[in-house]
């Protein structure tokens, strides 16, 4: 009896532990007698929230989302992808490793049966179609915004230094990178600050000549505009035109609403920031979120030169089981007119599809923004848009290089050395980059 | 053989098969990835010994160890220090302090505070422009400039092992303490008849007393030490700036794996650790080791 005993205490503790190893793959898929869930869906943003409860109510299905912070995105999803295990059937991919996952072949080829994507290409914006497709030229990903930006401005501030607040007349002022130190010198002599900080022209640094990072075959490519950026940087800096709040930081927040303190060479001033760059996003989930008081003050026109920055993309994982109700919500997402209208007119958000930006685009009008028509601004702005120059190793490229002139603004480094540091640590990153020997 | 109970060995199967596919596994796996340039998905290559010659001359690699090591020295001294300052005032007998549990959970509140809210407050309290930090300072005029705390390499290092030490000294002084408890009175009344003063007991009694305590948590701390990660990444962008005095050997690892997608090399990186931590844990055991050899003094 106790022998008998012991088998048994064995197997069951023995029993519980294999459970424990099988139990994410069975719950993925065989098992569904539960039904808890139809449908899983991972993101970094919490704004796919209200359309997944619109798709439950429209499909009377469930659909369970998980949010993981954008930082650690990346590392929690591409083993659960490599896997299989626990693997949600919807995933969205940020511009900044989008190029890496259409390429691995995570997502579902929308090109081919049963979806035929290519069929309504010419709904949509021809920058955002192109970014989803992976390097043989099939459509991995679809996303349902643009991401355009622009410089979005206090209209009061315009009024009392520039004398209007009419963002096409202010556009004009702005019109070259001179331009924008003219109107910065004229924000200085008032007391006020052009930018938060240096970093806010960055995406301008392209100018008029968009390249990528890293050429087709494998060249760092460093342009005299990129180069040139640091020249602007280190003039906002030395000419105090900004306020020295770091994109993000506490106070970078703080100075949209009000002025903020900003000690200076031993001084402390208060100071009010004129602008800041932000893309089309920037509206709704950055400064809708952060300005009270100053709400309907704003309004947006163009810098320099067009730029885009950021953008979601999603697509349905290729090993799912659940193609087909994976697919319907990345079309209501990307294609239905009906829930697309909503959306728009909810946040704002510039859409990619066309159909539904034509009908929405003339009298659009935002209230944030003094009753400014941002729809139409912004979709002038996305037909710029260069797709070809995202490359995989944009996210951690820009970091070195915003690193590097950080350090030569601080005066730390020279520029040389600066650079220097750029291409030596771009080469530690990626050894196979082919790095000038400068 | 009839005595043997053989079912002893399924009541340990459980341990063993968690700890074969959790521990040894990713363990062997990761030092057969050290031979390959893996890049996350797709296949791996086997390369050689090239990631090992790589990491031997990666200057990056080199300051990483230099700049863990800056870090954990400045912090090791000043927690320890604190912690026997502590221990010294809590166990006195002739101050009688009180009030020792009260003290003893203030000081180890750091230590249960998550790190990345721990990350985040110094972040606030250290901010350049609106930091606490800087504006108590600059109120009693000891700068007149603001420093950027979180920008400067030696001000950066400092920081984060005053955090840690800010976080740490609680959990060691609490092992101290213990360790003082466990001291017979006898020696330090016998002392007291003798007219040793305070310098005297604490010096020949307390510490040579407290040698194995003391290594102990010299090792405990030399292994997390090493592996010192969370706060140079939260605090500043995570790739170790400024100018790279915040990047740690984990923090590298972290980034080259993670980041740049370099497996391969990362594995690398690990098992260089790995042997770094190896060696310093062994140099640490042979001097406890001599230590307990050496005939009694009278």
């Amino acid at each position: 009896m106790k022998k008998f005993l012991g088998i048994l205490m064995s197997f069951i503790l023995l029993a519980g532990v294999l459970a424990g190893c099988s139990g994410n793959s069975e719950s993925a898929g065989s098992e569904k007698k539960d039904k808890d869930v139809d449908l899983k869906i991972w993101s970094f943003t919490d704004e796919l929230k209200e359309p997944i409860k619109k798709f439950e109510e429209k499909n009377g299905v469930t659909v369970e989302l998980t949010i993981v912070p954008i930082a650690d995105y990346p590392t929690k999803l591409k083993p659960v992808l490599e896997s299989g295990v626990g693997a949600p059937d919807v995933f969205t991919g940020e511009i900044a490793f989008l190029k890496q996952w259409v390429d691995a072949g995570y997502w579902e080829n929308l090109s081919g049966d049963p979806y035929n994507v290519e069929e309504i290409k010419d709904k949509y914006v021809p920058y955002v179609f192109d970014l989803g497709k992976d390097q043989d030229g099939n459509v991995r990903a679809l996303s349902w915004q643009t991401t355009p930006g622009g410089i979005f401005y206090k209209r009061s501030i315009a009024k009392e230094v520039l004398g209007t607040d009419d963002p096409a007349v202010v556009g004009k002022m702005m019109g070259s990178m001179d331009d924008v130190f003219q109107v910065a010198e004229k924000m200085k002599e008032k007391g006020y600050s052009m930018f938060p900080d240096e970093g806010s022209i960055r995406w301008f640094s392209h100018g008029q000549n968009p390249q990528p990072w890293v050429s087709e075959d494998g060249e760092l490519n460093l342009t005299d505009e990129k180069i040139e950026f640091m020249d602007y940087a280190k003039k906002l800096r030395e000419n105090s035109y900004t306020a020295l709040a770091a994109e993000w930081s506490p106070s970078w927040f703080e100075a949209m609403d009000k002025p903020i303190k900003v000690k200076e060479n031993g001084k402390e001033k208060e100071t009010e920031v004129f602008s800041y760059v932000l893309p089309t996003w920037g509206l709704h989930s950055v400064l809708k979120t952060n300005v009270k008081e100053s709400a309907g003050d704003w309004a947006v026109t163009n810098g320099p030169s067009p730029y885009f920055w950021g953008g979601t993309w999603l697509g349905v994982y290729h090993k799912s089981e659940n193609k087909e109700l994976a697919y319907d919500f990345v079309k209501m997402m990307t294609q239905d007119d009906e829930f697309l209208t909503e959306w728009a007119k909810e946040t704002g958000d510039v859409l990619a599809y066309q159909p539904v930006t034509n009908k929405i685009k003339d009298d659009f009008s935002s209230e944030f923004l003094g009753g400014q028509n941002n729809y139409q601004f912004f979709l002038e702005q996305a037909k710029e848009i260069e797709p070809g120059i995202v490359t995989k190793y944009d996210q951690q490229l820009d970091t070195f290089y915003g690193n590097a002139v950080q350090q030569y603004v601080d005066g730390k480094k020279s520029k040389k050395d600066a650079i220097k540091e750029f291409y030596q640590k771009a080469q530690n990153a990626y050894p196979d980059l082919k790095v000038p020997k400068k | 053989m009839k005595n043997v109970n053989r079912f002893g060995y399924l009541f340990i199967a459980p341990f063993w098969i968690i700890f074969l596919i959790f521990s040894i596994y990713p363990v062997a796996l990761t030092f057969y990835y050290s031979f390959t340039n893996y890049s996350g998905s797709g296949p791996a290559e086997v390369v050689g010994l090239a990631n090992y010659k790589r990491l031997l001359t990666d200057s990056y690699f080199v300051e990483a160890f230099f700049n863990t090591w800056k870090i954990w020295g400045i912090n090791f001294a000043l927690q320890i220090g604190l912690a026997l300052v502590l221990a010294l005032i809590f166990s006195d007998m002739r101050i009688k302090m009180r009030g020792l549990a009260f003290f003893r959970s203030i000081f180890y509140l750091p230590n249960l505070i998550t790190i990345s809210s721990v990350a985040l407050l110094f972040g606030i309290l250290l901010d350049w422009q609106h930091g606490s930090l800087n504006m108590i300072l600059l109120k009693i005029g000891l700068i007149s400039e603001p420093i950027n705390w979180l920008n400067e390499p030696a001000t950066a290092q400092l920081s984060v092992s005053l955090i840690l030490t800010w976080m740490w000294f609680g959990h060691s002084f609490i092992v101290v303490m213990a360790g003082v408890s466990g001291i017979s009175k006898d020696y330090y009344e016998a002392a007291l008849i003798d007219g040793a003063n305070r310098w005297q007991t604490f010096t020949k009694i307390t510490i040579p007393l407290l040698k194995p305590i003391l290594l102990y948590i010299m090792i405990t701390s030399l292994i997390g030490g090493l592996q010192l990660f969370d706060l140079p990444m939260l605090l500043t962008d995570g790739i170790g700036s400024p100018d790279g005095s915040l990047n740690t050997m984990v923090l590298y690892l972290y980034n080259q794996a993670f980041k740049y997608n370099n497996y391969g090399y990362a594995s690398a990186v690990a098992y260089g650790l790995f042997i770094i931590t190896l060696i310093f844990s062994a140099m640490v055991f042979k001097g406890m080791y001599r230590n307990e050899r050496k005939p009694r003094q009278v």
